[in-house]
Order: structure tokens, then sequence, then C-alpha cells
């Protein structure tokens, strides 16, 4: 089974830092990025990102919503993970498909829905 | 003849009559004679006061208005009853033997008539009685006594007065409406702050006193309650009214309640209205809700910082003694960090403030082995907490293994506002004086941890340089993102 990277992004430099530790300790490959600009550039360079992991609350160009949005849309095989302490997105406002975690999320949780949308580490 | 007037019919009868100014009755003018039958037929209260004397005679009826002056007064001069009355009485009882007559509908008496002062009302007229050549004998008069129906009727105004100073004291705005145009009977001062305090509405229609509310549907709205009686309640309209100054149109939220007044016959006659203007009470609710909504997001972000901290400091410790001390450490200081943040105001955290914090839990105040120098510069909440978290990294990272780990080593912590545009936030941490500093093979979780950067800033740079007289650290933010309220 080919690995291709998880694409985390969190402007909160800590949360980023422990939930890419989490990943990896899961078998993950995991990207990195401060917000939603970082985060497109590495889709459109990296083949395949298999998951969007990303915070609702950015400074940038758009928010997680929007690059959930886009990422759906033009990623369509990228399954989607929107994280925030502030929203719980009514229904309608997330792509199809796309999941939401409330902070803090726990690795159980997080693992849990990762294997939920068949994003299962290689071992 | 005396059926009508038994008690007064019996005094006539029983007087002696030839002792008064009027002589024994047979002796009387026809005139007299005619209107005493007319009196003691009657049973309507009536007087007759004759002759230059104003001898006095009435019936039964004018009796119950004398008191305890009956029956002595019978048969004597009109002054001796109404003698304590005598100035109000003396001016009409004058006109009348002038010639002139007197009708009034509603005169006041303090009366004794039943021992004690007793306020009175009648209706009466004064008539002047002539002979066929024009001379007036005497009056005659009849009498209605009005009493009990003006007490009523001042009973009745006083319960409207009291209703009206309810409406006057109710916190809501209150109006009441009249008829199938809905015309303005009354409103209180609340209704008139709610729709504009100098407008003229009295006697006036809703549409045309208050024409702004046709197009936004309340006339349709009236009209319903009126033609079926069926009260309209709602809660929070938006409403637009002309209420301000010049009369400009203001946005306003209210509770309103159209309530049908219904008459004994069923049928709808008016409106009573009641208003409530919410909008202040709304939007402060609204506010709070803002305010817990963004106090839980606070919450959540702190937890998952929290979190994060411990997640770290347990993945890089050795063993649980110094993972636990460590992280009660961290969280301490984040803990203090937030007091200066709670103390001061959101916003009010400076630089200075929170190096100070450092420097209380890791320098001695009596030999200072740390200087600084940095001007007041505001720190955001977010970056607060991570700015005091790095400082205190570095500082447990100088006491073990840097510059604070020697008798001689010192610490030099200085910032600024930097970049050719003033927009960088930039400190500078540089330890002389202890051992060489070298790299870490592994970075512990105190190195990661200052890694992290700052919370908040958009773009942040994190430098070690391991020189052989110390380390020397820098971060270097945007000043935007590090002053920013998040």
């Amino acid at each position: 089974m080919d690995q291709h990277p998880i694409l985390l992004v969190e402007d909160d430099g800590l949360i980023r830092m422990d939930l890419a530790d989490v990943l990896s300790d899961c078998g993950f490959d995991v990207l990195e990025a401060a917000n939603a600009d970082q985060a497109l550039a590495l889709l459109e360079s990296e083949t395949t990102v298999r998951a969007l992991l990303t915070d609702i609350d950015m400074p940038g160009s758009m928010n997680g919503i929007k690059l959930a949005n886009l990422t759906a849309s033009r990623w369509p095989e990228c399954r989607i993970i929107v994280i925030s302490g502030r929203y719980s997105p009514e229904q309608g406002k997330l792509p199809d498909g796309a999941r939401f975690l409330s902070k803090p999320i726990s690795e159980h949780q997080l693992s849990c829905m990762l294997a939920e949308l068949g994003v299962i580490a290689s071992e | 003849m005396s059926l009508a007037n038994p008690d007064c019919g019996k005094l006539f009868r029983d007087l002696d009559w030839s002792a008064t100014p009027l002589g024994a009755p047979n002796t009387w003018s026809v005139e007299l004679r005619t209107l005493t039958n007319v009196m003691l037929g009657s049973l309507q209260p009536m007087l007759i006061v004759w002759g230059p004397a104003q001898i006095t005679l009435y019936n039964d009826g004018y009796a119950a208005m004398c008191g305890q002056r009956h029956p002595s007064a019978f048969g004597h001069p009109f002054r001796d009853l109404w003698h304590d009355i005598w100035d109000q009485v003396e001016p009409i009882i004058s006109a009348a033997y002038a010639g002139q007559g007197t009708s009034m509908d509603d005169i006041e008496f303090v009366m004794h008539r039943n021992g004690y002062p007793e306020e009175t009302h009648f209706a009466f007229s004064y008539t002047p009685v002539r002979d066929p050549w024009g001379t007036v004998l005497g009056m005659f008069c009849a009498c209605t006594e009005q009493t009990a129906y003006v007490a009523a009727r001042k009973a009745e105004r006083s319960l409207r007065e009291r209703f009206e100073r309810v409406f006057e004291l109710n916190p809501g705005g209150i109006a009441i409406l009249s008829g199938p145009d809905h015309v303005f009977q009354y409103a209180n001062e609340v209704y008139y702050s709610i729709i504009g305090t100098s407008r003229e509405i009295i006697g006036k229609s809703v549409a045309e006193a208050v024409s702004e509310v046709v197009r936004q549907g309340y006339i349709d709205i009236l009209d319903g309650v009126y033609l079926t009686g069926t009260p309209f309640v709602a809660k929070n309209l938006e409403i637009e009214l002309n209420r301000g100054a010049a009369g400009e149109k203001q946005n306003r939220v209210i509770d309103l309640v159209y309530q049908p007044m219904v008459e004994d016959n069923g049928r709808v006659s008016g409106i009573l209205v009641q208003a409530l203007d919410v909008t202040e009470l709304r939007a402060e609710q609204t506010k709070q809700e803002l305010l817990s909504h963004e106090l839980g997001h606070r919450l959540k972000n702190q937890l998952a910082m929290v979190q994060a901290i411990a997640s770290q400091t347990l993945r890089n410790s050795t063993d649980l003694t110094s993972a636990r001390a460590r992280l009660s450490d961290r969280i301490a200081v984040l803990s203090a960090a937030h007091d200066v943040v709670l103390l001061g105001g959101i916003g009010a955290s400076t630089v200075t403030q929170l190096v100070d914090q450092m420097l209380s839990l890791h320098d001695d105040a009596l030999s200072p082995r740390i200087s600084v120098s940095g001007t007041d510069i505001k720190v955001g909440t977010r970056p607060s907490l991570s700015l005091a978290l790095i400082l205190h990294e570095l500082a447990t990272n100088a006491i073990k293994y840097g510059a604070l780990s020697t008798p001689e080593g010192r610490i030099a912590i200085g910032w600024e506002v930097a970049g050719p545009k003033s927009d960088r936030f930039k400190l500078v941490w540089t330890e002389t004086g202890g051992p060489p500093a070298h790299e870490p093979r592994n970075a512990g979780s105190g190195m990661r941890l200052v890694n992290a950067g700052l919370n908040g800033t958009a773009d942040c740079k994190v430098t070690f340089s391991f020189e052989p007289q110390g380390l020397v650290f820098v971060i270097d933010a945007d000043l935007e993102g590090f002053q920013r309220e998040h």
C-alpha cells in the first residue's frame, strides 16, 4: 500500500506540532501548514494528499471551511476533517462527506474518525 | 290629598298658620293655595318660600334633604333652614324675589342634616311666583338631589384616573385605539417614547399618525384584530419608526400585543395596544451570547494548548517524576500569564510584564544575573501565553545547561519593534559567561515548545545559535499578529 501524506493545517504552532506527532505515531506521513495559503501550495505541489485535517479559524485569505470546500471540489479523493474550538458548522457549510471535530481532540477520536473515512496507515 | 306626603301633610294640617306671617290658609292667595296643593301631591321634592318673611313650606321629598332641621324648619323663614350655607343660598333666593329664576344642574352643599358634615349635590330651579299684576309673591322650587349620582360619577372618574395612572406607570407603551380606523384615544408616555416623543397622534388614525407602519403591514394586523376579535401577540418584531428628533426613521425591536376591547354586546369597539421596546435588551442578550460563545472558544483553545503542552511534556520525558514537575511548572507559567491578561484587561499585557514574570521566578532580585532592555510593547492574549512559555523554557534550559548553570554566567534580554517598516517584533536572548553552547542531539520538550513559536502570529521565525560564549536565541514575528486580539 502506498503511503500518501496527511495535510495538517493549524495556525497554532504548539497544537500543530502535537497533532503532527500524534499522526506520525499512528503511522502517517504528515505535511504541515500554518494557514490555508500554505496548505493550497502543498496540495498543488503534492501528487496526492490522502486527507486534509484543518482548523477553521486561521489568519490569511481563507478560513478552514473555505479551504475544505475548495479541496473537496478540486481534489475529490481527499478526505476532509475540520477542527475548531469555535464553530460547530451548520449542515451544508461543509462539503459532502467532510467530518467535524471539536477542540480539544483526543488521539482516540482522531484515529477513529480517520479509520471511518477509510484513511488507515500502512504498517 | 297628602297620601304622597304623609309627614309634611300632617305638619301642614297641624300648624297654627294664623300665628305665622302667612296667616290662616283660608286667607291665602290662590297662587299659594294652588302651589301648596301641587307640592303636597307630588313625589318630587318641592319647596315653597313665600312672602316677605320667606316662610318655608316643603314636602316629604324635600324634608329628606333637610335632615335633622326637619320638622322644626317647616313654617319658618328660609334663612333659619339654611343658615349654615346662607352665603350661597341668599343670592339665588334674592334673585328669585327680584324676578330672576335660577336653574342649576349640580350645586354642591356641605350639609349637617344628619348631624355630621356631608357633601351633597342638587339639581334645582328657583322659580319666581307672581300675582296677576306681576308682583313676586314668593318662590317655587322643584329639585332633585344628585348626591348619589354625582358620587357614582366621581367614583367612575377616579377609577378612570387610577387606570390612567396605572397606564402611565406601566413600563411598557400603552395606547387605546377606537373604531374601525383605529383612532388614537389615549397613549402613555412610554408609548410616545417608542414612536417618537414629539408626534401628535390623539384623535388621528394610526394610518395617519404613524404612517410609516402602513407599508410594514401593521394596519392589516389591526384590521384583522378588529374584525375577528382575536388578539395579536408577537415578540421581537423589527419595526421602522420615524422616531428620531427630526422625524428620521430608526429601526427598533418591539414586543407587541393588540388586544381587542369588546363591548357588552360582544362587538369590538377598539384595540388596546401594548408595546415594549426591547431593542437594547435584545442587543444586550445578543452581546451576552457572543461573549459566552467567545469565552467557550477561548477555553477550548486553551484546553487544546494545555493538551499539546501535556502531550509534548510526556512524550519527551524519560521519567514520570520529572514530567510531572515540568508539566506543573508550565501550567503555572500559563496561569501567571493569564493573570496579567485578566488583571489589565484583554489586550493590556506587555512584553515587560511577561519578562518580569519570568525574572521573578528564575532570577535573584538581590544579585540579578539577567539584564533586560526593551520598550513597553503590547502583546495580544494568544502570543502573550506563548511568549511566557518560551521565556520560561529558555530560562529552564539556561539553569540546566547554559549561563545560569555556573555562577559567572549572565543573560541579556533585549526586544524592540524592528524591520525597515517597523512591523516586526524581535526579541534577542544572549547568554554569556557560561559553558559553550552545543546543539543538542535530540531536542527536548522545552526546545520543541520554543520552536512552536508565537501563537497568533502569521510569520514567526525562531533561531538558535550555539556559540562558544553561550546560546543566542532570536525570535522575530510580525508585529500585527503579535499585538492582535483574536
